[in-house]
């Protein structure tokens, strides 16, 4: 007989003893800091899903991250949100005032994990009673210790690339010995890789290697065995206490060894293992994860595969969440970094729910029935003189991922996704190939390189001749080849000769409809469009399910192929579609993602169905739980439409994600979609420089004197009426991209031709340049009826110097009431006058008492996240309500004249360590690419804050060398007589010791670079300058003053190149000295002490 | 219509539902039980795995045959599923590995196959609805004709795949003598400890492999051998493989298993399960869609740990039918779920024990952590184990498998009760010689 017993078992338990932690409290988690390259957004995706999750289960979670951008130092992400320096100082004074239980490290990128190893290794966490989780320090030494790393790989059987360093030419031709050859050679610590090379027998090696060590300071010279072309395959694994393990996913690389992973076209799942050899590198990441001791927690495992005898060599494993674990978790479904956390407090995988399908658990691996391909976006353009081929050093400051049925739909999908202007790969009228060095080319890896292996497929070269010269899989080539193939099929064909059959299959190749207009000759890609309806090849809208359909699932995360059926669900409410920001760029970055992001939330508050388009893999909107629908798809106006189509929005908010959206705006009205916010009429009012100036003149607002110049003859005349220096910048672009500060005749002849091939057939804007004058950025938010000042910030440094690299503080330090009624009141009849509905982001130049109105943006601006966290207002927030119709006296919002009780300051942080050969200077073009923020009773503390965020520690004692230009050398006394007081040595070189000695000012005479030694040069390289302050002469390149700050970058020294700078770090120093003697100034400030106001 | 060789190819599905595409294997027309399987770079194991005998095959991954087909690969070197059916299939296949493309693979075993319809459709269809007989033609292209001549075929043939994939003769299987996979990747293989015999109802190449690493010299005999055949074997240990279909038809197997069950060791893989279990007197359900992939979690009760596993069936056996709960060995309590839902048991944190009439006491060892079926039993008064699926990792790659090392451990541990029993015999026989003496 059966006795039934009716309990239903759940996946979340049901009162039974769960093995989640309960004797921890209080978590402290640790942010990764501002975005740098290699470390972008994702790590505020995974510090993000972190604070969400620990908060859900009960934690009290206490965050520190000095990047204001991020979603996750939102306060109300965590119980306490500490924006301060990521410094071992700082955070044992938030682990002082907090007392949290706990450390959660591995969620912070690198700088989170190296900071929470030293704050385990001197003891402070023991100090404290806290409690290092979710890795510990002996599996973090056994992961990054290379040698240590070997050894463990050793005793599980697995190969490691085998190297040694020589010390000596006899050192590596014993080492050559054992590794054989080929063998890669690498001087350490040689700018740029110089001296670096591939030997194939002994002769090379003895060439190479004494070059080499009289190269390397260090006289060492890395000998290592040669994986170069072979295959790059990384595995993301995941691993409990209990000792289950599980793969995640699997990413091929279709670049081969050689090129950073950062740096790479990477596909997922991979492509060209067989099972056997998949077995073989999955049973090895779970060995591995074991062997160095991974026990709550996600690691991404690297490995070389020979493609000619599928031997396997582990390159390296990173015991924490990681930017291929973002990607990997976008392309799945499974979201590592959650799990993570919630692994980290205790659970295993079969406790934690899979909440894409909602009813099976994390214990498993997914299945996906699509291809995904992830296309790094770079920045070259912005650092004149730089190395273009990529090297195992990343140099990518972006990505995109795209999601196709297939590697070639995907690929193309990728390729516009980048918004470098191309329409897939190629065939879209925008190839350009050196044709003299082609053949190298195809073979060297660059940015460019796919486009040229296209080419060359093309031109008709075999797929053995590619992989031969270039090492990409023939698998990828033979799929490009297939995707050119089609190309050429329809080049040259009418586009009304074209059967549905043709479009379908050309389609579901990834061809974008600019492509076929192209090959096609067709007028616009609009007819395109049309025809293709009109034939019925349209989309169909796909599922990210983590089970290639198996279980039912109940996100709404999609991707857009052409099959046969759709799966969008219905709608129940009223949608609003956000346009994201696309692939991060250099002016271009988390800022707007916050925005969207924000907007998305409070528009979900307020009864919509969100829906989000965005194809950036890293950032936190394409989280599948941040809005209520996600599309993960390029933003062009084909892919854009299709959902606009799919979801049928209320409107569309194109105003948050930057540039990007932005573009879109007036395409997407003319199709008859509706816009929310402001419309792409006030966007071309404020765009179009000579309706605008006639605007300004009809108000009676002041601006710089401007005109423009097609040609540099009209350049040379607008210069005589407007007088030197001039502002020169190119139409259309983005981040300044192209802009310059003209002082002559030659100069400027010079930029007019440089612009000319930036951005060709657009005039070029020459405003008078306002020298000395202080810039002043306004964040405004206007409903048409009323403007409500956000945030006015003023710049540190003088005007010229692009927004986005230059240093702010909030409220403004040094402008008076006067000039602050002006700005207000300009701010408000522009708003207004412009029709924002939304927010507006206007940039003011004052000198002497005149304000002048530089430019409106009638979008959010970069500075929106940083102004919100300043004055506890969320701007993106009240924007996205405004957008929806609603009033800003609706909004509750307190007075925006009322005082702050503190100051803000932001400082960009820039990338120049990782692109050597660009000279380091500021300009009008933006070159950072994060920001950090310092909070503080007083200027200088918020100033010592940020830069303490920026350069880990301020000099506080020691030598500072000032070198100025000439139109400096009178302010400079003042900086070099407050320093002389805090106690620094000064040295300088000839003309500065002139100006400084007939001050009185004690300093020692130095001499230049190239000078006899020692001189200035071996000064920096010996150590014994701590501060430098340098600034340029005109706009020089390969001078002694780029010699000395490339110095300063590589030796790691703070340095100012403006005076604004010097001065406001001198003030900084100023109070590090007197909070290291006790008087707490630097005491760390949580946001929620702070005034925080939530919108009605 | 009725274009013969026109490339393309029509799958028709029991409830009428449509696809057409191109053919990108044997002409022909066939009718088979329509699945699928999630696996992504399997599809060699996968489309040559005997479990798939009767089956058209869906591969939910959309781009198969990037790597060709490694003959060494094969589970067998016949293909036994009766269609197959992709997204798209690659003609410019890259591995060092490969002998040949999957188009030219599929040409060569004369495999109906289609390509170019959008599966994840046809996917969420069988999901939704259950999997059905379906019909595939390259020669017959007209809905309605090929539905009836589905009902035809399925009316007037009693099929049993696995009589169909069994071997007819008695074999023995060499190891060294095989093709396998690059040995410089695996261990090589042990001397044999033991002699068992396995019984052929889909016996794959890697589950041979499985054995010889654990340290078995195989003797295969076919799926109807008798107690008397297996018996003349002198095995130490029966080991019954999963195979296709409705393992209620392989009633041969389920009879001699009977009479072998507490005479013999015996290890039963896949749904070799459900044949113990039928055995045993349980009740062998039929699932919706069952399992098919290699991602599939299965927790073992008894360490909680969990492992992703390789499946490929669509029966599963209802526990409560083995017998009523043994509450003192089942944490206290007396009944089954209500839902027959076994995840209650991970919950409750124990391995449950039921009371069977015939074998006495059998034990709930792993279940499917996705949906709540048994995977695993253990009979506690006899030797025998069996697991409802195959550790996803490839032979000799690491340690063998816990299953294949616990049934090393029941046949040795049989073997010293034998020889006990045999010198208590003997010492008996003395004992009783002497006194007669």
């Amino acid at each position: 007989m059966l006795s039934l017993r009716k309990r239903k078992p759940t996946l979340r338990g049901r009162g039974l003893p769960m093995p989640k932690r309960t004797d921890i409290k209080k978590i402290l988690l640790i942010g990764s800091g501002p975005i740098v390259i290699g470390q972008a957004c994702e790590f505020d995706y995974s510090g993000a899903q972190a604070c969400k999750v620990l908060a859900e289960d009960g934690y009290e979670v206490v965050l520190v991250n000095s990047n204001p951008a991020t979603i996750m130092t939102d306060p109300r992400m965590a119980k306490r949100t500490y924006v301060e320096p990521l410094t071992p100082a700082s955070v044992e004074r938030i682990i002082q005032i907090e007392r949290p239980d706990a450390l959660l490290p591995t969620l912070g990128g690198q700088t989170g994990l190296n900071l929470g190893v030293e704050l385990a290794q001197t003891g402070v966490l023991e100090r404290y009673g806290v409690e290092l989780i979710g890795c510990d320090c002996a599996t973090i030494e056994r992961g990054e210790d290379r040698k240590l790393f070997a050894e463990a790989m050793a005793e599980i059987g697995l190969e490691c690339a085998r190297s040694g360093f020589a010390y000596s030419v006899e050192d590596a031709e014993r080492l050559a010995g054992e590794i054989g050859f080929p063998a890669i050679l690498r001087p350490s610590f040689t700018l740029g890789g110089a001296g670096s090379g591939v030997a194939h027998d002994f002769d090379e090696l003895r060439a190479i290697v004494s070059q080499g060590l009289a190269l390397s300071p260090v006289t060492e010279v890395l000998v290592e065995e040669s994986v170069l072309g072979w295959k790059e395959i990384e595995i993301e694994a995941m691993r409990d206490c209990k000792g289950n393990g599980i793969i995640v996913c699997s990413i091929e690389n279709l670049d081969p060894m050689g090129v950073h992973t950062g740096d790479s076209i990477t596909v997922a799942p991979a492509m060209t293992l067989t099972q056997p050899e998949y077995q073989r590198i999955c049973a090895a990441s779970l060995a591995i994860l074991e062997k160095i001791g991974v026990s709550t927690g996600g690691s991404n495992v690297q490995f070389a595969v020979n493609p000619k005898d599928g031997r396997l060599i582990v390159i390296e494993m990173n015991p924490r969440v990681s930017r291929s674990s973002a990607l990997a978790s976008k392309a799945t479904g499974f979201p590592i970094a959650k799990i993570a956390a919630k692994l980290a407090v205790g659970y295993t995988l079969d406790e934690i729910p899979n909440d894409v399908t909602g009813t099976t658990t994390a214990c498993f691996e997914p299945s996906i029935d699509y291809v995904v391909v992830k296309i790094p976006r770079f920045a070259f353009e912005k650092f004149k003189g730089t190395e273009t081929v990529l090297t195992t050093r990343m140099k990518a400051v972006g990505e995109v991922m795209a999601i196709g049925r297939s590697f070639e739909e995907a690929l193309s999908k990728g390729l516009r996704s980048l918004e470098t202007g191309r329409g897939g790969l190629g065939a879209d009228g925008k190839d350009e190939f050196d044709e003299e060095r082609f053949a190298e080319l195809v073979a060297l890896p660059t940015e460019q390189q796919i486009f040229y292996v296209a080419e060359a497929l093309r031109r008709g070269w075999t797929v053995d001749a590619l992989y031969e010269a270039s090492a990409i899989d023939p698998w990828f080539l033979n799929r490009m080849l297939a995707i050119i193939k089609t190309q050429e099929g329809l080049k040259g064909r009418a586009l009304a000769t074209l059967t549905g059959e043709e479009l379908q299959a050309a389609k579901r190749m990834g061809l974008s409809d600019m492509q076929l207009a192209w090959l096609t000759d067709a007028p616009d890609e609009a007819t395109v469009r049309a025809r293709r309806k009109e034939l019925g090849v349209t989309p169909v809208f796909k599922s990210v399910d983590t089970c290639a359909g198996e279980f039912a699932s109940t996100t709404s995360y999609y991707y857009k192929t052409y099959e046969a059926a759709d799966e969008v669900r219905k709608p129940t409410k009223p949608r609003a579609m956000i346009l994201g920001a696309g692939p991060n760029r250099i002016g271009q970055g988390i800022e707007f993602d916050y925005c969207c992001v924000h907007a998305s939330y409070s528009l979900a508050e307020q009864g919509f169905e969100t829906v989000m388009v965005n194809c950036n893999p890293e950032t936190v909107s394409t989280d599948y739980d941040t809005s209520d629908r996600l599309y993960f798809e390029p933003l062009t106006f084909e892919d854009v439409m299709d959902v606009v189509e799919a979801e049928q929005p209320e409107g569309v908010l194109v105003t948050l994600g930057g540039q990007t959206p932005l573009k879109l705006a007036q395409p997407l009205l003319a199709a008859g979609v509706p816009i929310m916010g402001t419309q792409p009429e006030a966007i071309d009012l404020a765009e179009d420089r000579e309706r605008f100036a006639a605007l300004l003149d009809e108000m009676g607002v002041a601006y710089p004197p401007a005109g423009t110049a097609a040609s540099n003859e009209e350049a040379l005349e607008v210069a005589a009426r407007l007088g030197f220096p001039l502002l020169v910048r190119p139409s259309y672009v983005l981040g300044g991209r192209g802009m310059v500060i003209a002082y002559d005749k030659p100069s400027l002849k010079e930029f007019i031709q440089e612009a000319a091939r930036v951005s060709p057939d657009h005039p070029v804007y020459l405003d008078h340049f306002l020298e000395s004058a202080i810039e002043v950025d306004v964040d405004a938010l206007a409903d048409g009826e009323q403007v409500y000042i956000g945030g006015i910030l003023e710049h540190i440094e003088e005007a010229g110097i692009h927004s986005g690299d230059s240093s702010c503080c909030t409220p403004p330090f040094s402008l008076s009431l006067a000039i602050i009624d002006d700005i207000r009141d300009i701010t408000t009849r522009l708003a207004l006058a412009v029709g924002v509905r939304g927010l507006v982001n206007i940039q003011f130049a004052v000198k002497d008492t005149q304000v002048y109105v530089i430019e409106v943006n009638p979008r959010a601006s970069r500075t929106v996240p940083f102004t919100s966290k300043a004055t506890g207002v969320p701007l993106a927030k009240c924007a996205a309500r405004l957008m929806a119709g609603e009033k800003l006296s609706a909004l509750g919002l307190p007075p925006d004249d009322r005082e702050l009780a503190h100051f803000c300051v932001k400082e960009a942080v820039m990338p120049f360590g990782r692109f050597p050969g660009a000279d380091i200077i500021l300009g009008p073009e933006m070159k950072s690419t994060g920001e950090v923020m310092g909070i503080g009773a007083t200027y200088p503390t918020a100033y010592a804050k940020a830069a303490l965020s920026i350069d880990y520690s301020l000099p506080t004692t020691g030598t500072v060398f000032i070198s100025v230009c000439d139109k400096d050398k009178r302010t400079i006394l003042s900086v070099a007589n407050n320093l002389a007081h805090l106690g620094f040595t000064i040295i300088s070189t000839s003309g500065t010791a002139r100006t400084l000695k007939a001050a009185g000012i004690p300093v020692t005479e130095v001499r230049k670079v190239g000078e006899q030694h020692p001189n200035i040069g071996d000064e920096i390289a010996e150590g014994r300058v701590q501060l430098m302050i340098n600034t340029p002469f005109g706009r020089e390149t390969r001078s002694d003053g780029f010699t000395l700050r490339t110095a300063a970058v590589r030796h790691g020294i703070c340095y100012a190149t403006t005076l604004a700078g010097a001065n406001a770090i001198t003030r900084a120093i100023e109070v590090a000295q007197r909070d290291a003697k006790g008087s707490g100034e630097l005491a760390p400030i949580a946001l929620q002490d702070l005034e925080q106001w939530e919108i009605l | 219509m009725t274009d013969v060789g026109c490339g393309y190819a029509t799958l028709v599905l029991e409830d009428g539902t449509c696809f057409t595409g191109r053919s990108c294997g044997a002409d022909g027309e066939v009718v088979g039980e329509l699945c699928f399987n999630t696996s992504m770079i399997a599809y060699t194991e996968v489309i040559s795995n005997p479990a798939y005998a009767g089956s058209i095959l869906v591969m939910t991954y959309p781009q198969m045959g990037n790597h060709g087909v490694v003959r060494a690969d094969l589970e067998r070197d016949n293909v036994e599923l009766e269609a197959l059916v992709l997204s798209s299939i690659c003609d410019t296949p890259s591995s060092f590995r490969m002998d040949l493309s999957l188009r030219e693979f599929l040409a060569e075993k004369n495999v109906v196959a289609l390509e170019g319809i959008d599966t994840r459709e046809l996917v969420r269809h069988i999901c939704m609805e259950g999997s059905m007989p379906a019909i595939i033609s390259t020669l017959d292209h007209d809905a309605k004709s090929l539905l009836a001549k589905m009902r035809d075929t399925l009316e007037s043939i009693e099929d049993t795949p696995v009589a169909r994939v069994s071997t007819e003769a008695t074999w023995t299987y060499d190891a060294a003598k095989c093709l396998v996979t690059p040995t410089a990747w695996t261990a090589p293989f042990p001397e044999p400890c033991c002699s068992i015999v396995a019984i052929d109802n889909g016996l794959t190449r890697s589950v041979l492999r499985h054995l010889a690493y654990a340290g078995c010299a195989t003797t295969v005999v076919p799926w109807d051998a008798t107690v008397e055949e297996i018996w003349a074997c002198e095995p130490d240990g029966v080991f019954v493989s999963g195979g296709p279909g409705d393992p209620q038809k392989a009633q041969d197997t389920v009879d001699a298993l009977g009479g072998l069950l507490g005479e013999l060791p015996i290890l039963g893989l896949g749904s070799g399960q459900l044949l113990l279990a039928l055995a045993a007197g349980g009740v062998v359900d039929k699932m919706q869609v069952g399992h098919n992939g290699d991602n599939i979690p299965v927790m073992d009760l008894v360490t909680h740990q969990v492992s992703i596993t390789a499946q490929n069936h669509r029966h599963t056996v209802r526990f409560e039918t083995l017998g009523s709960l043994i509450a003192e060995e089942s944490g206290g309590i007396a009944a089954h779920p209500l839902e027959g839902d076994l995840r209650f048991w991970a919950q409750e944190g124990c391995a449950p024990v039921v009371r069977n009439e015939r074998f006495g006491r059998i034990q709930l060892t792993h279940v499917n952590v996705n949906d709540g079926t048994a995977e695993g039993l253990r009979f506690l008064d006899i030797p025998a184990l069996s697991l409802q699926y195959h550790p996803a990792l490839m032979p000799g790659a690491q340690s063998p498998d816990a299953a294949y090392a616990a049934f090393i451990q029941l046949m040795e541990a049989h073997a010293e009760e034998v020889d006990a029993l045999s010198e208590k015999a003997k010492a008996h026989a003395e004992g009783t010689g002497a006194a007669h003496a």
